[in-house]
């Protein structure tokens, strides 16, 4: 016994790569899968228990314990040890009539209810998928705040303009009469050396001002850094404070001065700043040289690059700054379906934050409620963003509980405003979604649609048409949809879905052995990673948008270090350019070298870790954990055995081969490409061996001969789609796909299919099967 | 959060130390032995196992030599206790990190779940509450030892996501507890804006109201969730009305502004942690607080130690690679470092109202999920015990054969007076309270 436990634990295995250690498993529901598949839905055995609990207690307490409306409201969900409900019962049930279930019946009835329905466990393993109440998850929250706000700062979306808007001055200060050059200037990286911006301009003494916006693709920590031997002051998302200040100036050697800032992605923020060169008594021959860079999450320091700058004003956008503690991800997706106290902290936390941040602007906020006194002001504001907030206007109800009573029974309009907009950012009305049972009215379809396609709340064209009740039918539901795909926020949310699905959140801490492959480094490994985003964002937002070409493109993008990396002619010295290569060689994300990297060993490939990445995510099967844990150690093996042969010895066991038999032939046709995902034809002095027979769940024999032919397979094999559409339903609407009836995720493939495989097309699809749930069908 | 200014962050703490009701010196707060002795217990973690060879004592008894890694605690030497031979042996659901983890302090199986460790079978959460919560709700339930937040959890560079690697603590089933990374708001919790407090007990009620009024409105399948919903905000309503008559006895610390929480920042991370957590032991806010290093498969990269991969490599490379060996030694005792200058504050801080310091009332326990990282063993997990708080025997090195870390998390709450049968998974409680700590 205790041998083989410590075998067990000694051998833990693909821990090893923290990648696949925080794979989840998809329970993909696929017919006639061969592979194991549990069913979380199944009821295995009757147990003595139900007869007795349908006839004596179910009358009071339902079926499955969830109560009867007025006879016994509460539901029988809870947490007491097993003993102890066996004793409830016995002593107590059926109302007024203990005697009628004691001693075996009791522990019969309680065995029943603890396996069916009583325990959260049991819920989840017997209860069939349903639409569950969800809190907002953490991104939404924030999207949420930002909009909420933005719909009175009147934010708006970017234009196609590109650059900053720059004014350059003779004189140190921005002096009107001074101006001499005001032009778009695609980026700030300026050396002026000892002259001036131009011969108009004095050389010893001047000021450039930069004014624009920030565009900003992805949501997290940015760090912005100025480098300079000047002085300057910068400015962002706060037209007031400066983010930094460096007017003082001692010497004249370049430095870089640095803040960070949290940002949400999808948005744009007012940035500005002010740059002098000044006279210095008895110095001269003094240089000047400004840059405007940034380091954004996962990437490298670089010059803020012309497509994330913009000319345009933008106004003030709300970031809250509160940490909220990280959703639930349990089902391989974040969702709001649980809370704790540190959540319900976070959210008091934010919600004075964003009344402190509303009351410091509050001229700006109130303007359209401006009235004779400041507490009319306060109440007529609270009134319509409270509405906002609920994602529907207030009722006289509502009106008075949130606001008018508060405002009524308080002399002090601040104090007043704070309880009142606290008591609505704290309501489970804002907080919630799905909550409502009942007919589905057109505020519904809209909140609905602008949180699957958004992750956040309507705009004002939704709440408009919303308030005209025009969302009431799937046409008009459709054609908003299919405008509203299109906005930068779905981009954001698509994006956020590609990061899951191909792992890159988690990506992060590539590791490769520096004298194997010299000169794969952090920089490289962030090319890498905009090289993936750049060619799935160009196919997703393409017209065609085909899933398809996401497999089987030849296509990579590389830059100039990337391609002396992986020995591509090339021939663009800045930035990223679309490059066709030997469709032999490369297909679509199966051979990105991020990924390939991404699944592979410090020094080797691990055809384990490829071929459960492409058996779960690509081809959306499940694979039931192995029964026995076995660690690859490269060490214990001959050296000159090619991996293939080292991973063919290691799982060879008929125990081992029940899944391996999927995952090998799968992994081993990627061997063509090294830890780092360079190709290659030889391995250990042996030609690389890349064949292999899949047997699909079908029972189809795929002949693979390489990556081509399993890319090939996975862009028609229904089963993958099938796994795409589920995963993509999973990350928009943020619940299981069967809760919108049986067929819901075999249909949307369908629609797929129909669509030529558009992705756009079925992002739309997904949006109004859960916007329209519960709408009366078409006639 | 990262603020930009001081004045930005204590705008935001919505405080400065003047303006909190501090009673310093006051007769009542001085020496009194008549009032009943503030038992603490922190429990510190670091992840990835450690190197047994450079850790555990060669000796058992009360003549020991420590070894580099322990080396560091030295000046506690009589007042600490090691116990090798302590195994986690929980056994079910989850990789050997997940359960090293979640079971760590709950010493109860994970739940059936979706996470999948490498090459284990999936799990969920741990099916049972941790130790840290049972003796916060022991010590809550009591008015003589109540205190305003029961228990306190730190983070130090936790990455941001919750999943069984990430969580120790558990307020019960399926309820994991989220250490905070971040000092700034842990200031904010434990000094936050008096006025916000006051604007916020004014619509607790109508927050309840608001919630009972919803509960209507959802099916009776979601009345579960707003029900724990309710039980929250009755909670922080209690919390806020004992906040009423708190008094402290020290100010809170003076912090460096804008400390990013990032990796590089981790020794200064965790000093400002350190100190708000003795300080709220001083101000006496809780008794209870769990200290957590990253997480389980954490990889701090240790620049500042001259150690540039990350954490969780190098536990994995073999036993003969001297260079990562040496490397995990440099880590582990990084580590030791940051609990001998929690210990250190703690002996040099004098518990309000006593003749004794903090350290005389307050028991460390140092912890890892793994007992060494390359075989992800459970057995020999790393338990290093500094303080009196829990009254053991201390200055010691022991050596258990293979005990049920059960019975350990049990002796703890025994010796703080909460006399519980079994605690975590009953089987693995056989012969109750761990022998020879006393």
């Amino acid at each position: 016994m205790s041998l083989s436990f410590s075998r067990y634990l000694a051998l833990l295995s693909l821990t090893f790569c923290g990648l696949v250690s925080t794979l989840s498993a998809e329970e993909s529901q696929v017919a006639q899968d061969p592979l194991p598949v549990q069913n979380p839905h199944a009821v295995t055995t009757t147990l003595p228990g139900q007869s007795i609990y349908e006839a004596k207690c179910a009358k009071c307490h339902g079926n499955s314990g969830e109560g009867v409306a007025d006879v016994y409201d509460e539901n029988l969900y809870g947490d007491r040890p097993f003993a102890e409900l066996v004793k409830i019962i016995n002593d107590t049930m059926p109302d007024e009539k203990p005697e009628e279930c004691v001693g075996e019946e009791a522990q019969q009835v309680a065995e029943y209810m603890y396996e069916t329905f009583y325990t959260a466990t049991a819920r989840a393993k017997h209860q069939p998928p349903r639409i569950e109440l969800s809190r907002l998850t953490v991104s939404q929250y924030q999207n949420t705040i930002a909009d909420l706000a933005g719909y009175f700062l009147s934010n708006g979306p970017v234009n196609d303009k590109r650059g900053l808007q720059a004014k350059y001055y003779n004189d140190r200060r921005s002096k009107k009469e001074e101006l001499k050059i005001e032009r778009i200037d695609p980026v700030v990286q300026f050396d002026f050396a000892t002259a001036g911006p131009n011969d108009q301009i004095n050389e010893e003494e001047f000021f450039v001002s930069w004014n624009g916006g920030l565009i900003v693709e992805e949501t997290g920590e940015y760090e912005i850094g100025i480098k300079t031997q000047n002085g300057f002051e910068f400015w962002m998302n706060d037209s007031e404070e400066p983010l930094i200040d460096r007017r003082v100036v001692s010497g004249n050697d370049v430095q870089e001065q640095t803040a960070t800032l949290k940002l949400l992605g999808g948005r744009s923020y007012a940035l500005r700043l002010e740059f002098f060169k000044e006279k210095r008594k008895d110095q001269k021959n003094l240089t000047a040289s400004v840059e405007l860079r940034w380091k954004p999450p996962h990437k490298e320091w670089e010059t803020i690059p012309e497509r994330n700058l913009s000319p345009e004003w933008f106004p003030k956008v709300l970031v809250v700054k509160t940490t909220f503690p990280p959703d639930d991800s349990s089902l391989g997706y974040a969702r709001g379906t649980s809370i704790s106290r540190a959540w319900d902290d976070s959210t008091t936390y934010a919600a004075l934050e964003v009344i402190d941040y509303i009351l410091a602007n509050k001229k700006e906020f109130t303007r359209k409620h401006k009235a004779d006194s400041e507490q009319e002001t306060f109440r007529k504001f609270c009134i319509e963003f409270g509405g906002l907030a609920f994602r529907r206007p207030f009722n006289d109800d509502q009106k008075n509980f949130y606001v008018d009573r508060i405002f009524n029974g308080l002399e002090n309009p601040t104090e007043a405003f704070k309880q009142s907009l606290l008591l609505i950012l704290k309501s489970p009305n804002f907080l919630y979604l799905n909550a409502k049972a009942g007919p589905v009215d057109s505020f519904d379809v809209a909140s609905r649609l602008s949180y699957t396609m958004w992750d956040s709340m309507p705009d004002s064209h939704l709440w408009n048409e919303a308030q005209a009740d025009r969302l009431q039918n799937r046409d008009q539901i459709s054609d908003l949809a299919n405008k509203m795909v299109n906005n930068p926020r779905t981009k954001l949310k698509m994006r956020g879905f590609f990061d899951h699905l191909l792992q890159l959140e988690e990506a992060d801490d590539i590791d490769k052995d520096a004298d194997t492959f010299p000169g794969f480094d952090a920089q490289l490994l962030a090319d890498l990673r905009t090289s993936l985003l750049l060619f799935v964002d160009e196919v997703v937002w393409s017209e065609r948008s085909d899933f398809r070409e996401l497999l089987l493109s030849n296509d990579l993008y590389l830059n100039q270090r990337l391609a002396d990396f992986y020995e591509v002619k090339f021939d663009h010295p800045s930035g990223f350019e679309r490059v066709s290569l030997d469709t032999k060689q490369r297909a679509g994300v199966v051979t990105h070298p991020f990924l390939l990297s991404a699944l592979a060993y410090h020094k080797s490939t691990s055809p384990i870790h490829r071929g459960v990445f492409v058996t779960r995510r690509l081809l959306g099967r499940s694979l039931k954990p192995p029964p026995m844990a076995i660690e690859f150690m490269d060490s214990r093996f001959d050296p000159n055995l090619t991996m293939r042969e080292k991973v063919s010895e290691l799982t060879k066991s008929k125990t081992c081969m029940t899944c391996h038999s999927v995952i090998n032939p799968l992994g081993f046709s990627l061997e063509h490409y090294d830890a780092v995902g360079r190709f290659r034809t030889i391995d250990k002095d042996k030609p690389v061996d890349a064949s292999g027979v899949y047997t699909t769940p079908e029972g189809v024999q795929v002949t693979l001969g390489g990556a081509r032919d399993l890319a090939e397979h996975i862009a028609i094999s229904e089963v993958a789609q099938v796994g795409f559409v589920e995963e993509l339903f999973h990350h928009m609407v943020k619940q299981p796909g069967a809760a919108y009836g049986d067929q819901t995720l075999n249909e949307l493939r369908d629609k797929l299919a129909g669509n030529d495989f558009n992705i756009k097309k079925l992002a739309v699809e997904i949006a109004l099967t859960s916007a329209a749930f519960g709408l009366p069908e078409k006639k | 959060m990262s603020y930009q200014t001081r004045r930005d962050f204590l705008k935001r703490a919505g405080c400065s130390a003047a303006a909190l009701p501090f009673l310093i010196n006051l007769p009542s707060l001085a020496s009194d032995d008549k009032q009943p002795r503030k038992q603490r217990l922190i429990i510190m973690f670091s992840p990835n196992g450690t190197v047994p060879e450079h850790f555990w004592p060669d000796q058992t008894g009360e003549t020991f030599e420590l070894k580099t890694i322990l080396k560091p605690l030295e000046p506690f030497k009589n007042r600490m206790l090691t116990l090798k031979g302590i195994s986690n042996k929980v056994r079910g659901d989850g990789d050997s990190h997940m359960r090293g983890m979640s079971c760590l302090l709950t010493g109860i199986e994970l739940f059936p779940g979706n996470i999948q460790g490498g090459s284990d079978t999936p799990a969920g959460w741990a099916s049972g509450i941790s130790i840290d919560q049972e003796l916060k709700n022991f010590f809550q339930s009591k008015a003589e030892t109540q205190t305003r937040l029961g228990s306190l959890h730190f983070g130090v560079q936790v990455p941001n996501r919750a999943d069984p690697w990430t969580r120790m603590s558990y307020a019960g089933p399926n309820q994991p507890v989220a250490p905070v990374n971040d000092p700034y708001q842990m200031f904010g919790r434990l000094y936050g804006s008096m006025k916000d407090r006051q604007t916020l007990t004014s619509i607790l009620d109508d927050v309840r109201e608001d919630l009972n009024r919803f509960k209507g409105l959802v099916s009776v399948e979601d009345r579960h969730l707003l029900e724990q919903h309710t039980e929250i905000v009755r909670a922080t309503e209690q919390e806020i009305l004992a906040s009423k008559d708190q008094v402290y006895a020290v100010p809170p610390p003076e912090f460096a502004v804008g400390v990013e929480d990032k990796n590089d920042n981790m020794p200064e991370l965790s000093k400002m942690q350190i100190d708000l957590l003795v300080n709220s032991f001083v101000n006496d806010v809780a008794r209870v607080s769990t200290l957590q290093y990253t997480n389980s498969v954490g990889g701090a990269r240790m620049k500042w130690i001259g150690v540039e991969e990350s954490h969780h490599g190098l536990s994995h490379d073999p036993d003969n690679n001297e260079e990562s060996h040496q490397k995990l030694v440099k880590i582990n005792t990084w580590f030791a470092e940051q609990l001998v200058y929690l210990v250190d504050q703690l002996a040099n801080t004098k518990d309000p109202g006593t003749d004794h310091s903090l350290l005389d009332n307050t028991t460390v326990v140092w912890t890892n999920e793994l007992g060494k990282g390359n075989s992800h063993t459970l057995d020999d997990i790393p338990f290093v015990l500094v303080g009196n708080g829990l009254d053991l025997k201390m200055g010691r090195a022991l050596h258990y054969k293979e005990e049920a870390h059960n019975r350990l998390l049990l002796a703890f709450a025994h010796q703080m007076g909460h006399k519980l049968e079994t605690f975590g998974k009953p089987e693995l409680c056989t012969g109750g309270v761990l022998q020879d700590l006393v």
